[in-house]
């Protein structure tokens, strides 16, 4: 659950989700659950050779399961604090 | 089940109202009704009229006039859904969904709009749904985000628990313990607010954990302990 609530924290930071299938969108972190599904607000397609026709969305809801990367604002990230949470969670798996 | 992206669905109840037959052994339930819903496949143009069926399971798509023409696709295969206003991407405001496909090989013309013959449906990515009512983009795009949440990844060891409540956090400030009905126990308060990392003792991936173990420990120190082993028997 590390993560899930690592990006409750991000709520509200601007973000870019990579897809499994290439495609990345970027915009703001609505709202996250325990599945890691991700609601973005103001989305719009990085790439938009490979999915034209989306182009801009207000909001859109994202299976947690096809996701690949979320890419975070560098200032949005305490390392350091990942880092001590990530390893006391490996300990205790 | 079967899940593997868009199919053709033609399973109507014969008592002439021709709604869909549902996979009731499943639990599978009607979730909405939206008449005059035209379907958009890939790069294919508007077949209409339609009405979709929203089940807990499924999207399905019947003709209002050819009653052997329909599609389905299951929650678990919707990537992303959206609702589409941008004019530029779409001439009509829809709901726009992405269907995940097994990626044999990169086809780029994976929907034949000329051959009208066998089309694969299974290759199909994208697919709108546009509802002649537009106000009900948004209604619709709540419905499909809650029916996707009914459909998470399967887990095969552990049963998901897909009755507990659907925790959406919408801001940091959520974090504090007694923002919502969260059961005792889960939520140790939290000292620190704005800086909460859960932790889970448990199995591996975590997803199926339905506890949510917090433990806010800033001690940054904690490694002094464990390395302490390895500092005496290093000769060089």
């Amino acid at each position: 659950q590390l993560f899930f609530s690592y990006f409750k924290d991000l709520v509200g930071q601007e973000v870019t989700v990579e897809l499994k299938n290439d495609l990345a969108i970027r915009g703001t972190l609505h709202s996250v659950d325990q599945y890691l599904n991700i609601k973005l607000e103001n989305t719009r397609v990085v790439d938009q050779d490979k999915f034209p026709h989306m182009l801009s969305v207000r909001n859109c809801f994202i299976r947690g399961s096809v996701v690949r990367y979320v890419q975070l604002p560098p200032d949005g990230v305490d390392v350091d604090l990942l880092h001590d949470a990530a390893r006391r969670e490996a300990r205790g798996a | 089940m079967v899940v593997g992206g868009l199919r053709e669905f033609a399973h109507r109840t014969g008592n002439g109202s021709g709604t869909p037959v549902l996979e009731e052994s499943n639990g599978e339930e009607l979730m909405r009704v939206q008449p005059s819903v035209a379907v958009a496949l890939g790069n294919r143009s508007l077949e209409s009229p339609g009405t979709l069926y929203i089940t807990s399971r499924k999207l399905i798509w019947l003709s209002d006039v050819d009653m052997a023409k329909g599609y389905a696709v299951d929650f678990l295969s919707i990537s992303l859904h959206a609702v589409s206003r941008d004019q530029e991407a779409y001439s009509s405001p829809c709901i726009y969904t992405q269907i995940e496909v097994e990626d044999d090989e990169d086809e780029e013309d994976e929907d034949d709009t000329e051959s009208t013959g066998a089309l694969d449906l299974s290759k199909i990515r994208e697919m709108r749904l546009v509802p002649s009512d537009s106000t009900q983009l948004d209604t619709l795009f709540d419905v499909f985000c809650e029916c996707a949440e009914l459909n998470p990844e399967p887990i095969e060891e552990e049963e998901e628990e897909e009755e507990e409540e659907h925790n959406w956090v919408f801001s940091a400030d959520q974090m504090v313990v007694g923002g919502g009905a969260e059961e005792d126990g889960e939520w140790p308060i939290s000292q620190s607010p704005t800086s909460v990392i859960g932790l889970s003792i448990g199995d591996e991936g975590g997803l199926a954990q339905p506890m949510l173990e917090l433990q806010i420990n800033d001690q940054r120190f904690d490694d002094a302990e464990e390395m302490v082993h390895e500092s005496e028997t290093k000769d060089h």
